[in-house]
């Protein structure tokens, strides 16, 4: 029988084994397709809830003035949602804010105010990211501080906008970013999104892997498939393409739906987020899928020969959990500062592949390097895919004991 | 014909391989880290017969099917089917030889009818006669009534005989079954054993393994007995039942087997 055929008849049997199996199915299409935008959504809805929660939420606070500045509460029960309660000793602060009986309190201590500036301290929780007190505060109290202010600019004589402005900015840096929006946004997104793609290409291709080589080990047919009169590299090929195509279904899914999402999101999401996401287009993510193939059919020929040496199911599963660490950690790369793309970390398996990704979504990417990040990627592949044939056609990892 | 000659296989072990036998004697097929599981081991099998291949637990038996097969490379000595060498052209030899072990498994997910396209396609049946092909053997086993049912919906003797069809499907000259009987019901296990007879009448080369003496009675024109890797008595089984000293097989299997070196060996675990 010629190679190609026996290759065909492998491989469909393969495929169609495959998309009768529920588990991977769910790996290759439901978690791409159903899971990641639905957790898109849960956490930019409950970002956007949590943060509008601290922002009309009612803060309990406590007072404590020893300079007779009654303006200054005076500003906070002016402010909407901001309640006083009573606190028997300035010392039991840090309890209340701990036992939640108060979100801050203000210290007012006594100094010399001919020489030194009216100090409020804000006792607060700055541990909790959410937190909006300081924010809130300083919201409060800015009215009462620029009524200050400009008392004090009059008692020297800057009676003017301009005499007032130079008294307080003698000198000003004035910020003027070269970056695009789309750099800007880029920096941001891109060092997520590669990680996603990786992450599901290697998913998608890590369940029908095992199913196809230990799996068959383990139910006992491996032998008689060995026993048909055709190469066994046509045996590996096959199962090759067939783990390689669920790997690229998985990453070409997860690409379209994040695509499709954040088309749709831009709409939903106002501000800086819908501004950032508006700056991802679909040639981008096209490009994205492209640079993630060869990366994905490294992961094929090591699942596969992973697969193939496994015992059983439990030990594929077990040898492959390694695999997904030494995946994850170089994918996570471009979230990581100062790590950029150049000739030495094009060199660098995955994490090039991840750093690619991020300079094609900041629209910075360099062509020849793009180039030799692709053909490297696939030599990578090609050279595994070689030792896993090899791998395939030795007796002791075939039948061990 | 399968003509087998002066045949050994053996296998390296691993750093950390323990010595002595899996019983606890000191295993003579053991040297340092190679083990010798066969030890050139030559017997012939006619077209039309039926061989036993006997032996204990560990005796080599699959070693040697899986060697005949061409599963595994033998180390030394060769065989020949109708001529065909298995180290020469071992994808010619696997054209003509079907092999069923009790321990086949089948794809759960793909129905009788699939699994053995899939095998007859692969051993290059032609698609045009295939599907014909697949009829006759399903007509024949009975199988119609499941025959696009998944085989994970299957029972142990459904499945048994979607395992005979499959080794069947591309008519091969000489059959290869290792303990195709184990761990089947008494009903299953009459189905392979009526398939066997049914090669007889086809002329096909039939190599079986077995522990079940009452299985050589009725199907083996002739028996094998190999024993630590080592052929150690060939004949038919009236001859087997002289050269072991007792006129009922099992009896003389053991009387066989007390004589060669496996014995020593067994004697040391005890």
């Amino acid at each position: 029988m010629k190679g190609f055929s026996a290759l065909g008849i492998v491989a469909r049997k393969e495929f169609v084994e495959m998309i009768r199996d529920r588990k991977t199915l769910f790996f290759m299409i439901v978690l791409p397709v159903v899971i990641i935008p639905l957790l898109g959504n849960v956490v930019i809805d409950f970002t956007m809830d949590a943060a509008k929660e601290e922002a009309t939420k009612t803060l309990e606070y406590a007072v404590f003035d020893d300079v007779g500045e009654p303006e200054v509460e005076a500003a906070l029960e002016r402010a909407p949602a901001f309640e006083k309660v009573e606190l028997g000793s300035r010392d039991a602060i840090k309890e209340a804010i701990a036992a939640d009986e108060i979100d801050f309190a203000l210290v007012l201590p006594e100094v010399d105010r001919t020489s030194e500036p009216l100090t409020v301290e804000l006792h607060f929780d700055n541990a909790s990211q959410t937190s909006s007190v300081s924010k809130r505060v300083h919201g409060a109290l800015a009215g009462y501080g620029e009524q200050l202010r400009e008392a004090k600019l009059a008692e020297v004589g800057a009676t003017t906008a301009q005499a007032r402005k130079l008294l307080l900015e003698p000198m000003a840096v004035v910020e003027r970013g070269t970056a695009t929006a789309r750099e800007v946004a880029g920096e941001v997104a891109g060092g997520m999104l590669p990680y996603i793609f990786i992450m599901f290409a290697l998913l998608g291709a890590l369940y029908p892997a095992i199913d196809l080589g230990a799996g068959e080990k383990e139910r006992g047919t491996l032998e008689t498939l060995l026993l048909a009169p055709i190469r066994r590299r046509d045996i590996v090929l096959g199962k090759f393409l067939v783990i390689f195509g669920a790997g690229v279904v998985s990453a070409t899914l997860v690409v379209i739906t994040i695509t499709v999402w954040i088309m749709a999101k831009m709409e939903s999401v106002g501000g800086g987020a819908g501004e950032l996401l508006s700056t991802i287009g679909p040639l981008d993510m096209l490009l994205a899928w492209v640079v993630v193939l060869p990366i994905t059919a490294v992961f094929a020929a090591i699942l596969l020969s992973i697969s193939i040496y496994a015992k059983s199911f439990k030990e594929a599963q077990s040898y492959s959990a390694p695999l997904q660490i030494l995946a994850i950690l170089p994918a996570m790369a471009p979230m990581l500062p100062g790590v950029e793309l150049g000739w030495g970390t094009a060199m660098i398996p995955v994490t090039n592949v991840s750093l690619a990704i991020k300079e094609i979504i900041k629209g910075t990417i360099d062509p020849m390097m793009l180039v030799a990040i692709v053909a490297s990627s696939s030599v990578i592949a090609g050279v595994l895919l070689g030792l896993c044939t090899w791998w395939f056609s030795r007796e002791e990892v075939l039948f061990r004991q | 014909m399968l003509e087998v000659e002066k045949l050994g296989k053996t296998f390296k072990l691993p750093r950390r391989a323990k010595t002595g036998s899996k019983t606890g004697g000191v295993d003579p097929r053991q040297e340092e880290r190679s083990f010798h599981a066969l030890r050139e081991v030559s017997f012939k099998v006619e077209a039309g017969e039926i061989l036993g291949l006997l032996g204990p637990n560990g005796a080599g038996k699959t070693t040697l099917l899986r060697t005949l097969s061409t599963a595994i490379a033998p180390t030394r000595g060769t065989a020949r089917f109708d001529g065909v060498d298995i180290r020469e052209d071992p994808r010619r030899v696997r054209q003509r030889i079907g092999f069923l072990s009790g321990s086949t498994g089948l794809y759960g997910r793909l129905s009788p009818r699939e699994m053995v396209s899939y095998y007859g396609r692969l051993h290059g049946v032609p698609a045009a006669e295939l599907p014909a092909r697949i009829e006759v053997l399903f007509a024949e086993l009975e199988m119609q009534s499941y025959a696009d049912k998944r085989n994970d919906d299957l029972s142990t003797g459904m499945k048994q005989k979607v395992s005979i069809a499959r080794t069947l499907v591309h008519d091969p000259d000489i059959i290869i079954l290792d303990e195709p009987t184990s761990g089947l019901d008494v009903h299953a296990a009459a189905g392979i054993l009526a398939m066997i007879e049914g090669l007889r009448t086809t002329k096909k080369t039939v190599l079986f393994s077995t522990h079940h003496m009452h299985e050589v009675e009725r199907l083996c024109d002739r028996v094998v007995l190999i024993d630590v890797g080592t052929k150690v008595f060939e004949g038919d089984v009236a001859e087997m039942r002289e050269a072991g000293g007792d006129q009922a097989l099992d009896r003389a299997f053991l009387g066989l087997l007390g004589k060669g070196q496996g014995a020593t060996l067994r004697k040391g675990a005890a």
